[in-house]
């Protein structure tokens, strides 16, 4: 059995364990909108954790600290721009189009200036969540339409609209990307041996420029999901989506060497990881431990690569 | 100068205060990345032993058993993350931020929920004091640091080691360095520096808040990149670090009096690691230098 396997049957298990949990706590968790309040939060975090795995998956010690900057800030200069007098029905257009554009940066960070992707990326986040914070003072920007409101607060048969309309295809779509085209094939061997992938002629930097620039525009359907959701725009809503896309992408299965693993178990992970922070919330437990267990939860998926590691040593 | 009060004698002495901090904790991040390592932890590392110090002053203890306690706390906290990290095979970045969380929640859980305030100025008479009248104790500890750091860089096995593992893991490891000893005390003497800074920051602030040392991580990292230690290991500048925070610091100072609001430090600070390893970067290629790229 794989390591990718192995970690979602765990997850499963470990998924079960906390709905019986909270439910024997309290039955009034095991109601169906209870379910629809963990994929209504699970959106934000979906969408940013499936451009963090792609970005792992394709190696090259790839991650992107700025996501959660990346969200704010796609949000934040979108209702900046609305306020500004731009057209309202641009808000999706403008939205993904920030995101992009600062995924690029990243891209062309990493890429074409070959810096480290956790130092250029971590440089991405405090640019990003700064300016955020500091073209609002940290307020909210209102005057979303209400047109937009069914976006980010309507449902579906239980199912809220943004995680039907946006979620479910994207991952299916780049689940079928990596499964069926070539750029999806290729993004694994980037991970898995990026010498040979450039021996054997793939596009190496054209590939994971792709890669960090679609991860931006990930945080940027985020971004607008956010603005479809609150009506505004908030300087702080990517807060923490760095720790948790990644505890996402690695619990999920995808290793952190890039190269191996798979969308479907980071969906998993991500309602996983929501259902946790739901079921602590519906506790009383204060937000700030939310930190410390993806936190810790992000430290044991990584030690849970070493078991097979050391039982084979011996 | 926008304005006259640049030039203010004050001014000049706010810089120098501000920068004790983030000067032993740039020390450690400078060995850190030296030899191909990282830890966003040291802000709140700073936190979780400023509360131990702070805890101790307000119980009344020996003010020496509270000072020791910073670098005790640090130290324990550094050798976590170093385990974690050694032990656990888990690349810096991401065991770091990881524990940066389980930190972030520790300092909540240990302040509950509101500041440290009012401790007692006991530490002052010592930490806060000039020698004959003129040399500030701060500085003394600094220039120590940076002198056992510069001659242990150049003189012992362990800084030779260190500076090896940072240039080739697997080369200084066949070499036989004991490369998960030296990278385990690398992580552990950063916490102790830490904790070291924990001492003054609780004899010139007298509280901890809640979000204590939150871009400390940022600010040092990019002192230390911007004094040309580099980001991918087996070379250190200690005199560029302290060049470094000078000159963000300078730079901080600056910018608040000419009316910028404080929430673009962090912005201003981030565009300065970028621009330092692009300007880095383009002149490597303009002029040709051999460099070791990023993997």
């Amino acid at each position: 059995m794989t390591t990718t396997n192995r970690k979602l049957i765990l997850l499963c298990v470990l998924f079960v364990a906390l709905v019986a949990g909270f439910g024997l706590d309290n039955p009034r968790f095991l109601t169906l909108n209870m379910a629809r309040t963990v994929l209504q939060f699970s959106t934000l975090l979906a969408l940013v954790s499936l451009g963090q795995a792609l970005v792992v998956l394709s190696g090259g010690a790839g991650i992107d600290l700025s996501v959660g900057g990346a969200v704010s800030l796609s949000a934040v200069a979108t209702m900046l721009a609305v306020q500004s007098g731009a057209p309202t029905f641009l808000i999706p257009a403008m939205a993904a189009a920030s995101g992009l554009l600062l995924g690029l940066f990243n891209g062309l960070i990493v890429v074409r200036y070959r810096i480290l992707p956790l130092i250029g990326t971590l440089g991405g986040y405090f640019i990003y969540a700064g300016a955020a914070m500091a073209l609002t003072n940290g307020s909210s920007i209102t005057g979303a339409p209400s047109w937009l409101t069914p976006l980010g607060r309507g449902a579906y048969a239980g199912i809220p609209l943004h995680f039907l309309c946006l979620v479910l295809p994207v991952f299916a779509i780049t689940a079928a990307m990596l499964t069926f085209t070539s750029w999806g094939r290729w993004i694994y061997a980037l991970g898995f041996n990026e010498r040979s992938a450039r021996l054997v002629g793939i596009p190496v930097d054209r590939v994971r420029l792709f890669i960090y620039t679609g991860s931006g525009g990930l945080a940027g359907l985020a971004a607008l999901v956010s603005i479809a959701w609150f009506g505004s725009a908030r300087p702080n809503i990517g807060v923490n989506l760095e720790l948790e896309s990644l505890a996402a992408a690695l619990l999920g299965g995808v290793a952190i060497s890039g190269g191996v693993g798979g969308v479907l178990g980071v969906l998993l992970a991500v309602v996983m990881i929501v259902t946790l922070q739901t079921g602590l919330q519906f506790i009383n437990t204060p937000t700030i431990y939310q930190v410390g267990i993806v936190g810790l939860l992000l430290i044991l998926s990584l030690l849970l690569d070493l078991l097979p590691r050391h039982w084979r040593a011996r | 100068m926008a304005s006259p009060a640049y030039f203010a004698a004050g001014n000049f002495a706010a810089v120098a205060r501000n920068s004790v901090e983030l000067l032993l904790i740039g020390l450690g991040i400078t060995l850190l990345l030296a030899m191909g390592g990282i830890d966003v932890t040291v802000g709140v590392v700073l936190g979780l032993a400023a509360i131990g110090v702070g805890n101790l002053l307000l119980i009344g203890a020996n003010p020496w058993l509270a000072a020791a306690a910073g670098p005790v706390i640090g130290l324990v906290l550094g050798l976590l993350t170093g385990a974690v990290v050694v032990f656990g095979r888990i690349p810096a970045i991401v065991a770091t931020i990881g524990l940066l969380g389980v930190y972030r929640t520790a300092i909540f859980v240990v302040l509950g929920g509101s500041w440290l305030s009012g401790l007692p100025p006991t530490l002052g008479a010592v930490f806060g004091a000039r020698l004959f009248d003129a040399v500030p104790v701060s500085l003394i500890v600094i220039a120590a640091a940076y002198a056992t750091a510069f001659l242990a860089l150049r003189r012992t096995p362990f800084g030779l080691h260190l500076l090896a593992i940072g240039d080739n893991e697997e080369r200084a490891r066949l070499a036989g360095v004991p490369v998960r000893r030296v990278r385990l005390a690398g992580y552990a003497i950063s916490g102790a520096l830490c904790g070291v800074a924990a001492i003054f920051y609780v004899t010139t602030y007298r509280n901890v808040e809640m979000t204590v040392g939150s871009t400390l991580a940022l600010d040092a990292i990019a002192a230390v990149v911007l004094g040309g230690t580099s980001i991918v290991g087996g070379r250190a500048s200690l005199l560029g670090t302290a060049l470094g925070v000078l000159l963000i610091r300078i730079l901080q100072n600056g910018f608040t009096i000419v009316g910028m609001p404080s929430l673009w430090q962090p912005v201003v600070t981030g565009a300065l690691l970028l621009g330092s390893l692009l300007l880095e970067r383009g002149f490597a290629e303009r002029f040709g230098v051999l460099q070791k790229s990023s993997p």
